[in-house]
Order: C-alpha cells, then sequence, then structure tokens
C-alpha cells in the first residue's frame, strides 16, 4: 500500500515540481516523476488483479473525517492501472504537443500542476472508503479537470464550456452529497464498509438511494440525458487532457457505480432493467450524435458516451444475471464491462493522440476542411486507423472483444425462462448490434474524409515530423489493442480477481470455461488474420510482372474534377441522418435570395443534442427564472450592501445579547 | 465431408450468379450467356493488369484480399445442414456478423479512398442501410436463440428440427427476412440493380468503380460467395430432417439453386426501388424478425 501512496504523492509532487523549471523542461520533470511512480504502482496493481485480496491502511484523519480507510482490492486496481499509466502517456504526449503554445502561453506551470493533481485524486478515489474523504477528492478530481479544461481560457468557447463543465459536475455532485449524507446517516457511520445495512435492505430506500448514486456517477461517467457537458469539454481541453479525461476521468463515475454494486448485495431486477435501459439508449444516443458532428473531438466525445451506453450495457447485464440467480450471464456482463473500460481507454486514448496531431499540423479539426492526410501523416493515419477499426468493435483488434463477451452474456439470457428477461436480452441484443453500426458509419467518416482522398481546402501541411514524443504513446497503446484482439482469454486472468468480488462464491469454475471459449474465439480471429495475410499474398503473386498504372480516378467522364467535389463529412452522413431526423434534430439555415437567378446562396446544417434541447435547457431556463425573482437583492449599489451588513450586524448583537 | 462441402461451396458462387443471369434472360425471352460465364470473366480479369488511382493508399489495395477472407471466413463459421460449421463455439454468430462488418468498414474507406464523389455516394448508403440490416440480423439470431435456447450457430441450428409446431410459422417469417438481408447485402434488386449504367443510382457497383483486374475479379468472387453464405444460412432454416443423408444433401442443393432462380425471377418482375423507398424495404425485414420473436415468446413464455 505504501507503494501507492508514494506513487500518488510523486505525481502530486511532480506537479508541483514542474513549476519551479522553465518552459522547456516543465514537461521531461513532470515525465521523471511520473515515470518512477509507475515504478511503485503497476507492479503493485498488478500484483492485486492476479493473486486477488487486497491492501489496506488506516488512516486518522481530524473531524469531520475521523478514522478513515484506504483499501485496494482488484476492482480498484482496475482503475489504477489505467489511471497511472493514463497520465504517464499523456505526460509524454503533453511533452510534443505543448509545443505549439510554447511563447504564446505561460501557464504551462498550471497545466503540469493540474495534471499532477488530477491524477492523484483519481488513484485515491478508488481506494477511499470515507464517504467525506470520497467527496473532497470527487471535488478535488473535478477542480483540477476544471483548470485543465480552461488551460485557453482567453478563448471565448473555451470559458463557456469550462463553466458549463464544472456546474455541470456540482450538480452530479449534489445528487452523490444527498446520497452519501442519507445512506451515513441512517448507517451512523461514514465507512463504506457500514453502507450495506442501509443499501441492502430492498426497501424502496435502499432504490431510491441506489438512483441517486447512479445521477451522481452517471453525470461524470457521461450516461444521457446527463451527458451534455462531454461534447463541449472534450474539444475545449488540450488533447493530452481530452485523452486523460474521456480515457480515464469519466471511468471514475462507473468505478462509483460497481463500487455502490458491490456495497449493495442482492440485485433488486427492477434497478437493473433501468441501468441496462439507460445505458442501451446512452450507447444509441451518443452514436447517434456522433455520426452528425463535424468536429472530430466532438465525434468522439460523443463516442465516449456510446462507449459508456456498452459500458453500462455489461454492468446491467451483470446486475441482471446477479438478479436472476445466473451466475454465467453475471459474469460476461461485468467481465465485458471492465475489459471494455480497459479497451476504451487504449483506443480512445490513441484517436485523441492522433487529434491532437492533426490539430497541430493543420489547424483545424473541421472534418469538411480537412482531406488526404494519410498522404502527409502516414504514421499517425496508420496507428488512428487501428484505434478507428477497434473502437467500431471489429475482430482482430481489443473493442470486438469485449463486445463479444457483452453479446454472449445477453445471448445466454434467452435461455433463462423469464419473459422480461427475454425482452430485453432482443432489446440488447438489436441495440447493440445498432450502436456497432452506428460505429462504424461515424468512423467511417471521421477516418475516410479527414484522413483520405484529397485534401477539402488548402491545407498548408507539411509532412509528418517524426516526433517521438507525439507518436510513442500511440504506438504503446495500439500494440496492445492489437494484443488484447488476438489473445483474449489473456485478460481473463488479468480481470478475473476483479469479477469475482461481484460474482457468488460458487461461480469461480465459470472462468475456465468462458477461458476455453476465448481460446477458440482467439484461434478463429488468428484464421481469420492469416486468411486475410494469404490472400494478399495472392494478389501481390498475381499483380507480379503485369502491368500497374497508376492514373487519375475515374471521373465518370467530367474533367473539371476538383478536390471540392468530393463528399464531405456531412454528405456522407446525410441518408442516415435523415433516418433518425427525430432522434437527432438538424437545424438547417438556408440562405438564399428569393429571386429567379440568385448569385449567392449558403446552407449550414447543425445536429442538436435532443436532451440538451428539451431536457437541460428548460430546466436551465426554469432556475435564471427563479432565482431572477431575487435579483432586486443584488442592486449594484454600496449603500444597499452597506445596510445588509449593518442589519446583520443588528441582529448577531441582539442574538448574543438575548443567548446571554 | 466437411470440408469437401467447403470446397465445393469455394467453387461455386459464380455458377449461382450465372444461374441468376440465366433466369433472367430466359424470362425476357433471351438466349442469355453461358451459366459459366462469370467464369470465363473471372479467369480473363485475373489475367490482366491494374489501374491504380493515384489518390489512393494501401487501404484501396488491401480491400480486395479482407474481403475475399471475410468471406471464405463466413463460410467457415456457418453450419451446413446435418454436418454443422468447421469452427463453432458459443457466441460464433457474433464473429460471422463482424468479420462482414470489419470487410464492409475497409470496404467503404477504400471507395473513400479514391477522392470520388460518386464513390462517396455509395459508400455512406451501404453505410446507412448496414445500420438496418445489421440490427434485424441480431433480432433473426436472438429469436432463434430463444426458440432453442441455444448460444452457438451450429447447435442452433441441429436443434431447430425438433422444434414444437409453431416453429413454421416462425420458420417462415426468418427465412423471407434472411432473404430480404440477401437481396440488401448481395445489391440486388429492389435494392440495388447490379447492371445500371448510371453511377449516381448505384450502392455497391459504384463503390468499386476504381478497381480493375485481379482486385475487381477478388471482389466479384467475395460478392458471389458472401451472397452463397447467406442463402446457406436459408437453407439451414428450411432443409428437412430426412433421416437419408444423400437426401439431405440433394435438399440443401436444391433449395440453394430454389433461392437464386427467386432472385432471378424477382429481378425479372419488379424494378429497383426509390432510393428513399430502400429503407423502408429493409425495415421489413426488421419488422418480421420481431414478429418471429412475439411469436416464439408468446408460444415459449406466454402460454401456460
Amino acid at each position: 500500500m505504501n507503494y501507492i501512496l508514494t506513487g500518488t504523492l510523486l505525481f502530486f509532487t511532480g506537479g508541483i515540481a514542474a513549476v519551479f523549471f522553465n518552459e522547456k523542461t516543465k514537461g521531461a520533470i513532470f515525465l521523471i516523476f511520473s515515470s518512477v511512480a509507475q515504478f511503485l504502482i503497476i507492479p503493485e496493481a498488478f500484483k492485486v488483479l492476479l493473486n486477488g485480496g487486497q491492501l489496506e491502511c488506516r488512516l486518522s484523519l481530524s473531524e469531520p473525517v475521523g478514522v478513515s480507510f484506504l483499501r485496494m482490492d482488484p476492482l480498484a486496481s482496475v482503475f489504477i492501472l489505467i489511471s497511472s499509466a493514463g497520465t504517464l502517456l499523456a505526460a509524454v504526449y503533453s511533452i510534443g504537443y505543448m509545443r505549439i503554445y510554447s511563447g504564446k502561453k505561460s501557464e504551462l506551470s498550471g497545466y503540469y500542476f493540474f495534471l499532477g493533481l488530477l491524477t492523484a485524486a483519481m488513484l485515491l478515489i478508488v481506494i477511499a472508503q470515507n464517504a467525506i474523504l470520497f467527496m473532497v477528492l470527487w471535488e478535488v478530481m473535478s477542480a483540477a479537470s476544471f483548470f485543465l479544461v480552461s488551460f485557453e481560457n482567453e478563448k471565448k468557447e473555451v470559458k463557456k464550456a469550462a463553466i458549463y463543465y464544472f456546474t455541470a459536475m456540482q450538480v452530479g455532485a449534489a445528487f452523490l452529497i444527498a446520497a452519501f449524507a442519507w445512506t451515513s446517516s441512517a448507517s451512523g457511520s461514514l465507512d463504506f464498509s457500514s453502507f450495506g445495512s442501509v443499501l441492502n435492505s430492498s426497501t424502496n430506500i435502499s432504490a431510491v438511494l441506489f438512483l441517486l448514486f447512479f445521477i451522481g456517477f452517471g453525470t461524470k461517467a457521461g450516461f444521457v440525458p446527463m451527458h451534455t457537458w462531454l461534447p463541449k469539454a472534450h474539444p475545449a481541453a488540450p488533447t493530452g487532457v481530452s485523452a486523460l479525461m474521456s480515457g480515464v476521468m469519466i471511468k471514475t463515475g462507473i468505478y462509483g457505480i460497481l463500487r455502490i454494486i458491490l456495497l449493495s448485495g442482492p440485485v433488486n431486477p427492477k434497478l437493473a432493467y433501468i441501468i441496462f435501459t439507460v445505458s442501451l439508449a446512452t450507447g444509441i444516443i451518443g452514436i447517434a450524435n456522433a455520426v452528425s458532428q463535424k468536429d472530430m473531438k466532438k465525434l468522439l466525445a460523443y463516442s465516449s458516451i456510446e462507449n459508456i451506453g456498452i459500458i453500462g450495457m455489461g454492468i446491467g447485464l451483470g446486475m441482471i444475471g446477479l438478479a436472476y440467480g445466473n451466475a454465467m450471464i453475471a459474469l460476461l456482463g461485468f467481465l465485458g464491462a471492465l475489459l471494455h473500460v480497459v479497451n476504451h481507454f487504449t483506443f480512445k486514448s490513441v484517436l485523441f493522440y492522433g487529434t491532437g496531431v492533426v490539430y497541430s499540423k493543420t489547424h483545424t479539426r473541421d472534418i469538411d476542411k480537412l482531406g488526404g492526410l494519410i498522404k502527409f501523416l502516414p504514421g499517425t493515419s496508420f496507428l488512428f486507423l487501428i484505434a478507428a477499426v477497434a473502437i467500431s468493435g471489429l475482430p482482430l483488434f481489443s473493442g470486438f472483444v469485449s463486445e463479444f463477451l457483452i453479446y454472449l452474456g445477453i445471448v445466454n439470457g434467452f435461455s433463462v425462462e423469464s419473459l422480461s428477461l427475454n425482452i430485453f436480452a432482443v432489446l440488447g441484443i438489436s441495440g447493440l448490434a445498432f450502436t456497432g453500426a452506428m460505429a462504424l458509419l461515424s468512423f467511417t467518416k471521421l477516418f475516410g474524409i479527414a484522413f483520405l482522398g484529397q485534401p477539402r481546402t488548402e491545407l498548408h501541411i507539411t509532412r509528418e515530423d517524426k516526433d517521438s514524443f507525439l507518436l510513442l504513446p500511440m504506438v504503446f497503446l495500439s500494440i496492445i489493442i492489437i494484443l488484447i484482439g488476438l489473445f483474449p482469454y489473456a485478460t481473463v486472468y488479468l480481470l478475473e480477481n476483479a469479477v469475482k468480488q461481484f460474482l457468488p462464491s460458487n461461480a469461480s469454475f465459470m472462468f475456465d470455461q468462458v477461458k476455453m471459449n476465448l481460446q477458440i474465439l482467439s484461434g478463429s480471429i488468428i484464421i481469420f488474420g492469416s486468411l486475410i495475410l494469404f490472400f494478399y499474398l495472392i494478389r501481390s503473386l498475381l499483380l507480379r510482372k503485369k502491368e500497374v498504372t497508376v492514373f487519375k480516378t475515374w471521373d465518370c467522364g467530367y474533367q473539371e474534377a476538383s478536390s471540392r467535389l468530393q463528399y464531405t463529412g456531412s454528405s456522407y452522413a446525410q441518408p442516415f441522418m435523415h433516418l433518425v431526423a427525430e432522434l437527432v434534430p438538424q437545424k438547417i439555415n438556408l440562405l438564399k435570395e428569393p429571386v429567379l437567378f440568385p448569385k449567392e446562396a449558403s446552407l449550414e446544417s447543425h445536429a442538436q443534442d435532443f436532451s440538451e434541447r428539451f431536457l437541460i435547457q428548460p430546466v436551465i431556463k426554469f432556475v435564471n427564472r427563479f432565482f431572477e425573482l431575487f435579483s432586486w437583492i443584488q442592486s449594484g449599489r454600496l449603500q444597499q450592501y452597506i445596510i445588509y451588513g449593518l442589519i446583520f450586524l443588528v441582529f448577531l448583537l441582539i442574538w448574543i445579547l438575548g443567548v446571554n | 465431408m466437411k470440408l469437401l462441402l467447403v470446397i465445393v461451396i469455394l467453387v461455386s458462387p459464380f455458377f449461382f450468379l450465372g444461374i441468376i443471369n440465366k433466369v433472367k434472360a430466359v424470362w425476357a425471352g433471351r438466349k442469355g450467356s453461358p451459366i459459366l460465364q462469370p467464369y470465363y470473366d473471372f479467369m480473363k480479369l485475373i489475367r490482366k493488369g491494374e489501374v491504380i488511382s493515384r489518390t489512393t493508399s494501401f487501404i484501396f489495395q488491401a480491400f480486395p484480399s479482407i474481403s475475399i477472407a471475410s468471406a471464405v471466413f463466413a463460410l467457415l463459421l456457418i453450419p451446413f445442414p446435418f454436418y454443422g460449421s468447421v469452427i463453432s463455439f458459443p457466441g460464433d454468430f457474433v464473429l460471422f456478423a463482424y468479420a462482414f462488418g470489419f470487410s464492409k468498414f475497409i470496404m467503404v474507406l477504400a471507395a473513400l479512398d479514391t477522392g470520388s464523389s460518386f464513390e462517396g455516394m455509395g459508400a455512406s448508403r451501404e453505410a446507412t442501410y448496414s445500420t438496418i440490416v445489421e440490427t434485424a440480423f441480431f433480432i433473426v439470431v436472438g429469436s432463434l436463440a430463444l426458440l432453442t435456447s441455444q448460444t452457438s450457430f451450429s447447435v442452433i441450428f441441429s436443434s431447430l428440427s425438433v422444434s414444437a409446431g409453431y416453429s413454421v410459422l416462425v420458420k417462415i417469417l426468418l427465412v423471407i427476412s434472411l432473404f430480404i438481408m440477401l437481396l440488401v447485402e448481395g445489391s440486388r434488386i429492389p435494392v440495388d440493380d447490379p447492371n445500371t449504367h448510371l453511377e449516381l443510382t448505384m450502392i455497391h457497383e459504384v463503390m468499386i468503380l476504381d478497381y480493375s483486374g485481379p482486385d475487381l475479379a477478388f471482389i466479384l468472387y467475395s460478392s458471389g460467395l458472401k451472397m452463397t453464405v447467406l442463402s446457406i444460412l436459408i437453407s439451414d432454416l428450411v432443409v428437412p430432417a430426412f433421416p437419408n443423408l444423400l437426401l439431405v444433401m440433394a435438399s440443401f442443393f436444391l433449395i440453394l439453386l430454389m433461392i437464386f432462380t427467386a432472385i432471378g425471377l424477382i429481378e425479372s418482375f419488379i424494378a429497383r426501388s426509390r432510393m428513399s423507398h430502400v429503407p423502408q424495404f429493409i425495415f421489413v425485414m426488421t419488422a418480421l424478425s420481431l414478429t418471429a420473436f412475439a411469436v416464439i415468446a408468446f408460444f415459449l413464455r406466454g402460454v401456460k
């Protein structure tokens, strides 16, 4: 345990130390501290994951926290692993990426300080066992990430996004505080281990508490309809931070939900269905919005929402399995969810890092302005492609494995003799397939339009400089993506102990069954890969000694083709957006002179987020109107404020005199 | 024996495509090209050189091999009547669908790789329609899993023959819905017309405009094989469980022939739909498979 705490402290001090060095060495200093921290944290996390058991230490803090425990079990280790590794990769990447701010920005001190603080908070959150300690760390995490999001605060939209983000986090935190306060006052202790008696009581109160926790943690994770901060905050943050937030930080919400499930004991099937349905909606709405996005980072943010939905489906499935006493479904659900947490961290980080490279080269993230990047940035494009295929859940890569496990869990639900479970299973299986197909649509759009074809505008782009700080994190993560994709059973060994925490103790033999199943899967995927290589070899043999002419693209007889005639991202998505017009309403501005021969015309289309427009905005409007009733208190006149002070003092005087 | 079947199927796709063309020709009162014509075309293409667009990258050249590999791989996963599949494990149908998905992902990218707006159009349509087909396909599989309480292709289909009376209705619904999937995935009328001459109206054909020589041969073969694999899936539902193995195999191939004849007849009878009506046509597949699911759920769980 000491190793973990020392490592956490190293991240924090690394951030502080970076403040005292000059701009060029700040990144290196932070990198050194966080690499040393890896050596302390990673082996320890692996030890707990592989051997099971838990590490524990006792903290005596002053009131109101009091005596509290820090406990690291296999579940916490999964999240410690990705937080620690995620920050190291972000540190490496930042050295390369933050160069675009050199000279312009003297705020790099703040960047590394808050990066260290954020990581330390994320590491401690998953081992804290005391409600107040947890909430303090939770708020530190929100605050640190707020400062990171508002890094470019001279831009108006960044400032707006950061404040939106912080507000959303506080609304979420309010639910958490309510839930924690209720639980701990009912149980009489702030320690998590005593919460079981309250959350366990299978009354309506425990269900309400569970939903409060779910809303609170779900706001951080980005479940629909609490997701609206993600597409605002991710584009605003510097890329290294977007990757860390999307890959790691939102997963602390998932961790919170999992922890509450562990504490709650027997599962209420209704709650399980609620989680499953909300997650399904999150997946579908998230990715349907992603299809229509023009900004690369916004698209990735919506895809994060989708992936949170997939993780949530795994969790919901696990709960359903527990509720029906079917350990196999529970195992597959939780295993799929945890594996997808890890997988999403790997490929989403690569995608964000790749987007950062594109942005630093072209100074735009607008898909419709890009094109043909694969010619200029071959390395980045290749790694981006791997991650894009993986995130669409296609075989040969890691995303397929976790989705496969969830599919298999759902299919097992068909053999349970319960009509409601069967109906949810068919909703789940078709919904998962639908999200998968939409993911294919949005990532072919992202990669196909931005990286292939020809540049749609003049980009002034230079060839990729082989900056290993930028490329190394992507290469490392891509290797993991491929390894998990080809040898999925290895991940079962890694996550086995974490999943066991959720299952009844007699279920461990089922892991062998899953391992065997995944071994056959692995063999088949390798056959698939070899078939591809085999046919490529045949193709090369056939083309040997044949004439291969390089010519322009067939233009169907039209000679004056220019690169602006290419399909854009918007036109690519149009047929689909037409189909889901009710789900993702488009706002179209057509400017045309109402004459017979108009000289100029322009057309703009924007996708609107359904829940932003119909849920969040009306609530904000209502809250605003309510508080405007009290606006006369804040008149802005000094005299009035002095009177307030005077009245307060008089009351104080009366009260003190009265008491005495 | 299983491997022999695989090899027979591997050489047959062009024969089945030839059947479609022959049926269309005979119905239109023409003599038509010989049934083996697609083989001749294939051999001719294999011997040729290629023209490759200078806009393209490695993805364009990788697609033909991936496409053919995914079709051959799907053949290894699909169960044959009586014999079952070469590879079988719980959840194998997910890999079956997603291997095709992988090939589709690369196909769409290969089309966008050329930078041609026509190919972008095709890519966009293909990806859009596949969102509906994919969803419906998993409802079909889900219904079968509910009917049999099984989780792998081979076992699902081998335990299908002993099911109750209402399964006839279910089978009819699922056969029609898989047949629609075959028409969509095979780019046949009324979704797409393989003989159309206007790039603006194409889906699959327009995506492969820039391919020539062996690459084109690979793509033609793999789309034929994909159709054959999907029609094996249909025949799995309808081949009766005769006690005589020879009879089972004979009816299996007869049903494959009937499926391709039916495609030829459909292409002779009806015109392709307007592009905006295609999604409605594909939604029929969703509706039918959901109905099948409801029927199974009603008889299996409802009536007690």
